[in-house]
């Protein structure tokens, strides 16, 4: 059994002709029941506001509206019909700093030209099997930001359901320390010795 | 466990409301993926496209060279910023297109030229004949019509571009 896309509708976003052809060759291969086109930002919101498609595919480049500009009007303009759609960004930037804007206008995934038939499938099957749950805070909607949990995370944390990942780490740093202490007190060792010293290393001989 | 304490006393910073919207996706489409047997036809559909690029290319570098003349003699009201994003945003589509269209070595060369532009704080001279080099060879790529990643000749073309980047950063310290 496979998926099966005849139901589905994608909206395409491209200013440049060939890419947009390609693109829509590409999601028509996949087996997608109707890809629909726009040349802008501007164009795909009108497009999108009428058609209301499942998923989104747009470039970030574009005039007089790019894709950054359009993921916004979608996520928070009254006249979106759906602030949850699915907007894949395609875009040359690989940069950090580029993502990282792009994560924070709302988009779902980013798709860094070129890019192969697999990568343009592994992004919607990311959109469907792990769908993102959706953020609403003072300056933002969209997309959770952090689909990975970083075990080692050591920036501030903002979110009131952080609070309880914050004391459980603060509790195993803590309880970490003292076990070291308990390790130093057992072998004799000072606070300022260091573990590892060869002057404490153990002649076996 | 007094730090635990002081933390769930602690006042949250920004409030944050999760919202699960359906997965009506997942409902449409069903189990299973994609078999390979189509994933393998729209590469194929991909690999075996025959869009000349040239124009694009040609459209892109035109584009380019107006962000260089431009930054050559900068109008009063444009700043840094600007100026970089004139000649930066043409590498860029440079460099996402040209790998679509089977010019490997476009993409690998503005990946390059795009890392530069990233980096650099003003426009000046010496950034201005290395942004140049970038445009006349990938120009020089698209006139002789080098697809792939152009072999030897292509390597020693990104070492010769890495190395006068190098020397610039050297310089510029």
């Amino acid at each position: 059994m496979s998926y099966s896309f005849d139901r589905v509708r994608v909206l395409v976003i491209e200013d440049n002709q060939p890419m947009l052809e390609i693109c829509k060759t590409l999601i028509l291969t996949f087996g997608v029941g109707e890809v629909l086109t726009a040349k802008n930002g501007e164009e795909g919101f009108k497009v999108f506001c009428r058609e209301n498609p499942d998923i989104i595919v747009a470039d970030w480049m574009m005039e007089p509206t790019d894709g950054i500009t359009m993921t916004r009007r979608i996520r928070n303009d009254t006249l979106s019909p759906n602030h949850y759609v699915p907007i894949i960004l395609m875009t040359g930037f690989s940069e950090k700093k580029r993502v990282v804007q792009a994560r924070d206008a709302g988009v779902t995934e980013f798709l860094v030209k070129p890019f192969t038939a697999r990568d343009l499938y592994k992004r919607i099957s990311q959109i469907i099997e792990r769908p993102r749950q959706f953020v609403k805070s003072d300056g933002f909607f969209g997309p959770d930001r952090r689909r990975k949990a970083d075990p080692v995370f050591n920036g501030p944390f903002k979110r009131e359901s952080d609070i309880a990942a914050k004391a459980a780490q603060s509790f195993r740093k803590s309880e970490a320390s003292q076990h070291l202490t308990r390790l130093r007190q057992d072998a004799g060792l000072s606070k300022t010795d260091k573990i590892g010293d060869k002057s404490f290393e153990i002649d076996m001989e | 466990m007094t730090d635990n304490k002081d933390h769930y006393s602690m006042k949250p910073r920004r409030k944050a409301e999760f919202v699960t919207p359906p997965n009506h996706l997942k409902i449409k489409v069903g189990y299973g993926g994609l078999t390979e047997d189509i994933l393998n036809k729209a590469q194929a559909l991909l690999e075996n496209n025959t869009t000349d690029f040239t124009p694009l290319a040609e459209m892109y570098l035109d584009a380019m060279m107006k962000g260089i003349e431009q930054a050559k003699n900068p109008a009063p009201n444009m700043g840094t910023e600007q100026i970089i994003t004139a000649i930066l945003f043409p590498g860029m589509q440079l460099k996402a297109n040209g790998g679509m269209f089977h010019y490997e070595l476009v993409t690998q060369i503005a990946n390059r030229f795009i890392q530069f532009m990233e980096v650099i704080e003003t426009v000046d001279e010496d950034a201005l004949e290395i942004i140049t080099a970038f445009h006349t060879a990938i120009r020089a790529v698209i006139l002789a019509r080098i697809k792939g990643d152009g072999g030897e000749r292509g390597e020693e073309l990104m070492t010769a571009l890495v190395e006068a980047c190098t020397r610039y950063f050297d310089k510029n310290r």
